[in-house]
């Protein structure tokens, strides 16, 4: 009798609930392809693939996180096991017989085998995790019952899986199956010896066959509103990410007559891979943990951004589908979780990209909400409109006229490009070093070193303007794009062959940015430019003032553009200095606090970014902290002065450390 | 209702200034030319207006050369809805500047409330908006903190000497001049920019308004730089020695005392 009808309940069971799962998934789906905003990802696919080998099935960037790492592995492996036999018993329960075993013993039995013992990995992996947000609980992981529902499915599974294979043992303790089950073969022969008739066994295992596949369907039909979501969108989500470590901003076309706005202001205005990096987040909150702005008191967190994205997305998904999305509000607003404040707090570092091991992109979302929020609705840190001015009139950020720029080298003897257009290196000196009394100093060392080398370079002088990256970050798109291409219309003039920036965020604008407006050059930033003079022996360290030394990244250069070694390269080559590296460091570095054009806004929320550095690197005990960005430069001076410690360590950029060591 | 902004398009803050070959004018090569700041905060007034009461329509005059226009378009982009160019060459003076704008203002409508800034920063003669107010024959209050619109009076807070402040109440039509402190202006949004470039401005000739550029007061005879700022001295020895010092230096070099 129990035969005759089984078949049909397990049916009926996985028709109805597979049906609910593919009906919300398919709300999903069509949510994702009902966004107007384009997002092209369909380059380099043998990277992608490799990247999903690496990133999921590797599970690379989980492991950077050792005992939550491992944990994860644990039931990421165990499931993707586990899970042929869930379907091999639901196949069973419809088509009794029709199971592994007709593979032969010699492969079942070692699935089996398997399977038994990822199944204790699995629990373990739950154990760590119930553990880890009930006890230990961290204070970037946000514990609610989503994620305790998503632990107790899990562990409810395993047990059930358990007590099914167990009874089985029992219910037939001949069987010679039974000698590959590791722990449900331990189960069950304690159940056998107990005296449990086989019968019983049997009603036993049946029970429990019963509870894990209601268990697994429930958790199916759980999953599509889940954080959980993550392990249907993770994949993808890896598939189509941001390949390299390198990025550019989206380019907005501003002079499309038909678009009514600009950047990301309705939830819909978010492209479809934005919408898939909110369903690939489930929370881990590695992200929140880096991120300068929440480790200093401010209202973002990266997680909770998405979290907060995924929430508004979720409420409109209905006009999202009926593409009726004039009426939605911005998400960006008073009383959702998403307020300006959490917006501009951002440093733009990529601390948080850097971490997800899904590859979300979270710096997308704040700079396309930015620029809605100034393009649309010329909202933005009031002193943002005195640099916004001072880059229109001047072209640089601070308050100096533009005929002004090569001031700074007058007695320098340098060359500007008019004059010399066939110059091999066109040094493209930036704001900072043309205006910035500090950093002047560096680019006067970075003469210094060039003209000691022998070097054939030109500057721009009162032709170079501002790259764009304070206008750009700050969310002022259109103010950004009049910059580059003035600048890209100067560079396609000279057309140099290498261009050497004395700023990582010079050097990130030009390599990854000017492209899409037309101007693809060789650029380099002045670390790697003087170790490779090092390198070939045009520059010869000798000893210099600096012995004691730790060394600051700046997030341009190394997050954004993977340059951690030439400045270390550098500091190694000069003799009898020492560096000792702070705790984050490379691409764990700490941000300085300027990034994203935080250079030019007020801290007003929380401690503040440069002094959680400054002390780090005062901690180190070294007496120089040598920088490689102006910004950073002058953030962690800054830094040094509150700290009251100006007489005792001071802040260099590598390219004068170097210059001090030549005579 | 019409309200007028008149302004100024002067040479950035930030620009250096060099006099031209002909002795009695700038070199305007190099030079970035921006709307006024003073005129800002005029048109950021008559925009906070129109934000009060939505039937004014709010038509930016400039009178100057062809570069004007981009002065034009900027008070255009934060929200004036039209905008007048009085073609005027180089150097005309504040005389001519005003009675220009005067006429201008007559003839495309009568105006309710004309506001401008309380000064150019370029020439710094703080003339126009008086001289146009009495051509228009219009009560004038310049260096305005603050104003009160009712409907057929301003409420006006003024700055004088000493930070202290005059209260008028005046009746319209008026000339309301702004001082640094009125508003915070408004940086435009991108759409108004786009809309800006789009919208006509209305070019005037002078002899449209029957004046022709002979009709001024003052011409410029000579212009010349300040004499560039010598180094910081610094002066040493005891306190006493110092003072000393300081009281030669200050009567033989500086002939101050």
């Amino acid at each position: 009798m129990y035969w005759a009808i089984k078949p049909f309940f397990v049916f009926a069971a996985i028709a109805g609930s597979f049906s609910y799962f593919i009906f919300r998934s398919k709300i999903l789906l069509n949510t994702l392809t009902s966004l107007p905003t384009k997002a092209d990802r369909s380059d380099h696919i043998p990277s992608r693939i490799k990247s999903v080998f690496v990133d999921v099935l590797g599970q690379r960037r989980v492991l950077k996180k050792k005992a939550p790492g491992i944990a994860h592995t644990m039931i990421f492996w165990g499931f993707i096991i586990i899970t042929i036999g869930t379907v091999e018993m639901m196949v069973d329960g419809i088509f009794r017989g029709v199971n592994l075993s007709l593979l032969g013993e010699a492969i079942y039995g070692r699935y089996l085998l398997v399977a038994d013992i990822m199944t204790l990995a699995v629990l373990s992996g739950v154990c760590f995790g119930f553990f880890r947000r009930l006890v230990l609980k961290p204070a970037y992981l946000k514990t609610g019952v989503d994620a305790l529902t998503v632990l107790a499915f899990t562990a409810g599974l395993m047990l059930a899986l358990f007590g099914m294979n167990s009874f089985r043992v029992a219910a037939d303790p001949g069987s010679t199956l039974n000698q590959y089950f590791f722990v449900s073969g331990f189960l069950g022969n304690i159940i056998h010896q107990s005296g449990l008739s086989p019968d019983l066994a049997f009603v036993g295992s049946e029970v429990f066959y019963w509870l894990h596949l209601l268990l697994v369907l429930g958790f199916l039909m759980y999953i599509p509103r889940s954080k959980h979501l993550h392990i249907l969108a993770a994949g993808p989500n890896i598939f189509f990410r941001q390949l390299g470590t390198s990025k550019a901003m989206i380019k907005t076309d501003l002079e499309d007559e038909n678009a009514t706005s600009f950047g990301l202001g309705k939830i819909s205005d978010l492209s479809w891979k934005g919408a898939l990096d909110l369903y690939a987040c489930t929370e881990c909150g590695r992200c929140q943990e880096a991120c300068p702005a929440s480790l200093t008191g401010k209202p973002l967190s990266p997680s909770n951004l998405v979290h907060d994205f995924r929430t508004e997305l979720f409420a409109h998904q209905a006009a999202i589908l009926a593409k009726k999305t004039e009426e939605l509000p911005n998400v960006v607003r008073a009383d959702s979780g998403v307020t300006e404040d959490v917006i501009w707090a951002c440093t733009s570092c990529r601390a948080c990209e850097e971490v997800c091991p899904v590859h979300i992109e979270q710096t997308t979302l704040i700079f396309e909400s930015r620029k809605n929020l100034v393009l649309m609705q010329s909202s933005f840190p009031a002193e943002m409109q005195t640099v916004f001015r001072n880059l229109e009139n001047n072209f640089t950020p601070w308050a100096f006229g533009s005929d002004t720029r090569a001031d700074w080298c007058r007695d320098l003897e340098v060359k500007q490009m008019a004059d010399h257009p066939t110059a091999e290196v066109l040094y493209y000196v930036g704001c900072a070093g043309s205006f910035d009394d500090r950093a002047k100093k560096v680019a006067t060392a970075i003469v210094k070193l060039l003209k000691k080398a022998n070097v054939d370079f030109a500057i721009l002088g009162k032709e170079e303007k501002c790259n764009g990256d304070p206008a750009r970050r700050a969310g002022n798109e259109y103010l950004a794009q009049m910059l580059i291409k003035e600048n890209v219309e100067t560079l396609n003039k000279y057309k140099p062959r290498k261009i050497l920036t004395g700023c990582p965020h010079c050097f990130n604008t030009l390599k990854n940015e000017y492209t899409a407006f037309g101007a693809q050059y060789d650029v380099v930033h002045h670390t790697t430019f003087l170790s490779e003079l090092i390198e070939q022996g045009k520059l010869k360290p000798a000893v210099g003032a600096d012995k004691e030394v730790t060394f600051h990244d700046s997030c341009y250069l190394g997050r954004w553009n993977d340059v951690y070694q030439s400045p270390r390269d550098i500091l190694k080559a000069i003799p009898e200095l020492n560096v000792t590296e702070m705790p984050r460091n490379k691409n764990k570095g700490l941000c300085c606090g300027a990034g994203g054009a935080r250079m030019f806004m007020e801290e007003k929320i929380g401690t503040r970014i440069n002094i959680n550095r400054t002390e780090e690197a005062l901690a180190t005990g070294a007496k120089t902290i040598a920088a490689a960005c102006p910004f950073c430069s002058t953030m962690l001076t800054d830094g040094v002065k509150a700290k009251e410690q100006q007489a005792n360590v001071q802040v260099k950029d590598v390219a004068e450390i170097l210059a001090e060591s030549i005579t | 209702m019409k309200v007028y902004v008149c302004l100024k398009q002067v040479p950035d803050t930030e620009s250096k200034i060099k006099v031209a070959a002909d002795g009695k004018s700038i070199d305007s090569t190099g030079i970035k030319w921006i709307l006024c700041p003073y005129d800002e905060f005029a048109v950021e007034e008559s925009i906070r207006f129109k934000e009060k009461n939505p039937g004014a329509t709010i038509c930016a005059v400039s009178a100057g050369p062809d570069r004007v226009v981009d002065a034009l378009r900027t008070a255009l982009a934060m929200g004036c809805d039209e905008a007048i160019h009085i073609a005027l060459p180089e150097n005309a003076d504040s005389y001519l500047t005003a009675k220009s704008l005067a006429r201008a203002i007559t003839k495309s409508g009568t105006p309710h409330l004309i506001f401008t800034g309380k000064q150019a920063i370029d020439d710094d003669a703080a003339q126009v908006h008086q001289a146009m107010a009495e051509f228009l024959s219009l009560p004038a209050v310049t260096v305005v903190l603050k104003a009160e619109y009712s409907a057929t009076s301003v409420k006006l807070d003024r700055e004088i000497e000493g930070g202290a402040i005059e209260k008028y109440e005046v009746a319209t039509p008026c000339v309301i001049a702004a001082q640094k402190g009125m508003n915070e202006p408004r940086y435009a949004s991108l759409p108004n920019i786009m809309k800006a470039k789009k919208k006509e401005i209305k070019k005037v000739t002078l002899a449209e308004l029957d004046l022709t550029d002979t009709d001024t007061k003052v011409s410029y005879s000579a212009m010349q730089l300040p004499a560039e700022r010598g180094a910081c001295k610094m002066i040493s020895g005891d306190v006493a020695a110092q003072a000393k010092e300081l009281v030669r230096l200050l009567h033989e070099e500086a002939k101050v005392i």
